[in-house]
C-alpha cells in the first residue's frame, strides 16, 4: 500500500510535529544529569505507569507479536500476560519501592553497593550492548513497515525514525521519554483497537474469527495427515496446537511450550526484564515518591490484560483474510494497507510510530544512563559535576543513536523473526543477570566472587546453547538438535539461570562473607524503611 | 547422544507424561496464589502515606483486579 491519501498524512505530521515540539519544550528545563536521567524525580504515577506499557511495546511486539500469531497462533499472548503480569505486581511491592529509597541511578549501581564494582561494570556492559543492539532491531521494525505502508524505501525510513526520535531524547532526557511515552501509548492502544475492530467485522466478530480459525485447524489436520501419515514431518504447527490455545504441550511445533513459558518466561526472563530492566525500572526511580513508583506498576500490569488482545488477535484475523502470507511479520501491516480507509491509516501509522518511538526514547535514554553513570562518572570522572553530566548524557545518547543506525543496516537483510532476534539477545544474559539479582537482593551470604562467577558463566551456557543448536555446528558435530522446537529462546534462559544460580550459591559458600554494610543492600536486610 | 542430549530428553519426557489439564490448572493455581498474598498484604504497604485508605486509592484492589482478569482469561484459553 503505497497511496496514502492526503488526510493520512496530516494525521501523521500532527503527531509527529506534537510529540517533538513536547519533547523539545521540556528539555528547554533541564540543567543537571539528575534532571536527564531521573526527571528530577519528578514523575507522576500515572505517566510512569503509561510510559512501562509504551516502553514495553515497541514496534517490534506489534509486527512481531501480530506475526507470530500468524504463524502459531494465541500462544505468543503469554508474553505480554503471565509473562508480565505476575512479574509486575511482585515488582510493584516488594523491589520498587526498595529501588526507589536506595536513592540510586542504575540498577548495575546498585549491585556495586551489595557487591562490588566488578559486579555492576559487567551488568551494566551487558546492559548497555542489549539495548544498543535492540535499538537497531526496533529501527528495522520501524522501517519494514514503512517499506509496506507507505512504500518506503527501509534505508530512508530508518533515517527518518532515529533523527525524529533522537532530538526530543537528547534534549529531553527521561521526562520528554515519559510525558511523550503517556501520548504515544494513548495513541498506539487507539490505533490498535481501530484495527481490531475493523478487522473483526470483515471477519464476522469474535464468533466468526473462532469459527473460521477452527475450521482452518481442521483443514490443517487433514492436510498433515495426507501428507504424512506417521506424523513424523516438522510441521510449523502440530495438531494439538489449537491457535486459540494459551498453554501449548512439551512436544509443540511452536516456540511457545508451556515448560519454555512458565519456567523461562514467567519465572525467569519477565523478572529479570521487569525487576533489572534499567530502561524499564529508570522511569520508576524517577517517581514522586515510593508509593507512586508502586502505583505505576500496578497501573502498567492492569493495562497489559489489554495488550494481546489489540495486537496479537489481528495476526489471527490476517491469517483468516490473508492464508498466504509468506512472512508473517507481514501480517499487521497487510491488514492494516487492505482494512483500514484513508484517514485512520495515518492514525493507525500514527500509532505504530508511537509504539516504536516511545521503545526507542527509552533504550536511547537508559542506555545512556548506564553509560554516564557507571562508566564516565564511575571511572572516568568520579568529581563530574550535574551538568558536566547532562552534556555527556547528551554526547552519549547521539552515539547511541549512531551505533543504533548502523545496527539496523547490518540485520536488515536476516531472515528470522524480529521478536526471535530480540528474544534471543536478551535470553542470552537476563536469566544469568536474574540470579545475580536476585541473589544479591535475597540472599545475605551471596559474596561478589560468586556473583561474578556465576554470572560469566550463564552467559557462556546461553551462547554454548545457541551455537551448539544452529544446523551449521550440530551437523558438523554429527549430533542431533539440542532442542526439538524452532528457536528456543526460552530454554537458553532456563538453563542459563541454573547454572549461574548454581554456581552463585556454591562459590559464595566457598569465598569470605561480604561486610555487613553492603548486606543493609539486600531487599530484607536493614535499609527497608531508610532512604540512602 | 551426547550427556546434553540425554538430560534434555529426560527432562522432556518427564514433563510431557503431565497432562496438559494439569499444567493449565497450574497456570491458573500461581495466579490465585499471587491473588492471595496481594490481599493478604498490610494496608500500609498498599495506601498512599498521610491518606485516609478508601478502596479507590488501595493498590490492592486495582492488582486483585488485574489478577481475576488474568485468572479468568487463562481459566477459558
Amino acid at each position: 500500500m503505497t497511496n496514502l491519501a492526503t488526510i493520512d498524512y496530516v494525521m501523521l505530521a500532527v503527531y509527529l510535529i506534537g510529540t517533538m515540539a513536547l519533547g523539545v519544550y521540556i528539555g528547554r528545563r533541564l540543567k543537571t544529569g539528575s534532571d536527564l536521567f531521573l526527571a528530577g524525580r519528578s514523575l507522576p504515577w500515572w505517566a510512569i505507569g503509561m510510559s512501562l506499557v509504551a516502553t514495553d511495546i515497541g514496534g517490534t511486539d506489534i509486527i512481531g507479536v501480530g506475526g507470530q500469531a500468524y504463524r502459531y497462533g494465541m500462544a505468543v499472548s503469554n508474553f505480554e500476560w503471565i509473562g508480565c503480569i505476575p512479574a509486575m505486581i511482585i515488582a510493584a511491592f516488594v523491589f520498587v519501592p526498595f529501588f526507589w529509597r536506595t536513592g540510586v541511578y542504575t540498577i548495575p549501581e546498585l549491585m556495586e553497593r551489595r557487591f562490588n564494582v566488578g559486579a555492576r561494570t559487567l551488568l551494566s556492559f551487558c546492559w548497555v550492548v542489549f539495548m544498543a543492539c535492540n535499538l537497531g532491531i526496533m529501527l528495522l521494525a520501524s522501517a519494514k513497515l514503512m517499506s509496506v505502508l507507505l512504500g518506503w524505501d527501509q534505508s530512508m525510513a530508518i533515517w527518518v525514525t532515529a533523527i525524529m526520535v533522537g532530538v526530543y531524547t537528547i534534549f529531553g532526557g527521561l521526562a520528554a521519554v515519559v510525558y511523550t511515552d503517556v501520548i504515544q501509548c494513548a495513541v498506539m492502544i487507539g490505533g490498535c483497537l481501530i484495527v481490531l475492530v475493523i478487522g473483526l467485522a470483515e471477519v464476522g466478530g469474535p464468533a466468526g474469527l473462532r469459527a473460521s480459525l477452527e475450521k482452518l485447524e481442521q483443514e490443517r489436520t487433514a492436510a498433515s495427515s495426507a501428507e504424512d501419515p506417521g506424523g513424523t514431518e516438522n510441521t510449523t504447527i502440530s495438531e494439538d496446537d489449537k491457535y486459540l490455545a494459551l498453554v501449548l504441550p512439551v512436544d509443540t511445533k511452536t516456540p511457545f511450550p508451556w515448560t519454555g513459558i512458565l519456567f523461562g518466561l514467567a519465572l525467569i526472563l519477565s523478572p529479570a526484564y521487569w525487576i533489572g530492566n534499567q530502561a524499564i525500572v529508570q522511569r520508576s526511580l524517577g517517581a514522586k515518591s515510593d508509593f507512586q513508583a508502586k502505583a505505576a506498576y500496578i497501573m502498567g500490569a492492569l493495562l497489559k490484560n489489554i495488550i494481546p488482545i489489540i495486537v496479537a488477535v489481528p495476526g489471527l484475523i490476517a491469517l483468516i483474510k490473508f492464508p498466504e502470507l509468506r512472512d508473517g511479520d507481514h501480517a499487521f501491516p497487510t491488514l492494516v494497507a487492505q482494512l483500514l480507509p484513508s484517514g485512520l491509516r495515518g492514525v493507525f501509522l500514527a500509532s505504530f510510530l508511537a509504539a516504536l518511538m516511545s521503545s526507542i526514547d527509552s533504550y536511547l535514554n537508559s542506555s545512556a544512563s548506564l553509560l554516564t553513570n557507571d562508566f564516565y562518572k564511575r571511572f572516568a570522572r568520579p568529581d563530574a559535576s550535574d551538568r558536566q553530566l547532562l552534556l555527556i548524557g547528551r554526547i552519549a545518547t547521539t552515539i547511541l543513536l549512531v551505533w543504533a543506525i548502523y545496527f539496523a543496516f547490518l540485520i536488515i537483510h536476516m531472515q528470522s523473526g524480529i521478536y526471535a532476534i530480540f528474544q534471543t539477545l536478551m535470553a542470552f544474559f537476563q536469566g544469568p543477570a536474574l540470579a545475580m539479582l536476585m541473589t544479591g537482593l535475597l540472599w545475605k551470604r551471596a559474596t561478589g566472587t560468586g556473583a561474578i562467577i556465576g554470572f560469566l558463566a550463564g552467559i557462556c551456557t546461553a551462547v554454548a546453547l545457541y551455537t551448539l543448536n544452529q544446523p551449521a555446528v550440530y551437523e558438523a558435530l554429527c549430533w542431533e538438535p539440542l532442542f526439538q522446537i524452532k528457536e528456543p529462546f526460552l530454554y537458553f534462559s532456563v538453563w542459563a539461570f541454573l547454572v549461574a544460580l548454581v554456581l552463585i550459591i556454591v562459590i559464595s559458600l566457598l569465598t569470605k562473607r561480604e561486610p555487613d554494610e553492603k548486606i543493609r543492600y539486600c531487599v530484607f536486610g536493614e535499609i527497608k524503611k531508610e532512604t540512602v | 547422544m551426547t550427556i546434553l542430549h540425554t538430560i534434555g530428553d529426560f527432562v522432556r519426557d518427564s514433563l510431557g507424561l503431565i497432562p496438559l489439564f494439569y499444567i493449565r490448572i497450574l497456570f491458573v493455581a500461581i495466579l490465585v496464589a499471587l491473588l492471595i498474598w496481594v490481599l493478604s498484604l498490610p494496608n500500609r504497604e498498599t495506601t498512599p502515606p498521610d491518606t485516609k485508605p478508601t478502596w479507590s486509592n488501595n493498590l490492592k484492589t486495582w492488582a486483585a483486579i488485574t489478577l481475576l482478569l488474568q485468572i479468568a482469561i487463562y481459566s477459558i484459553f
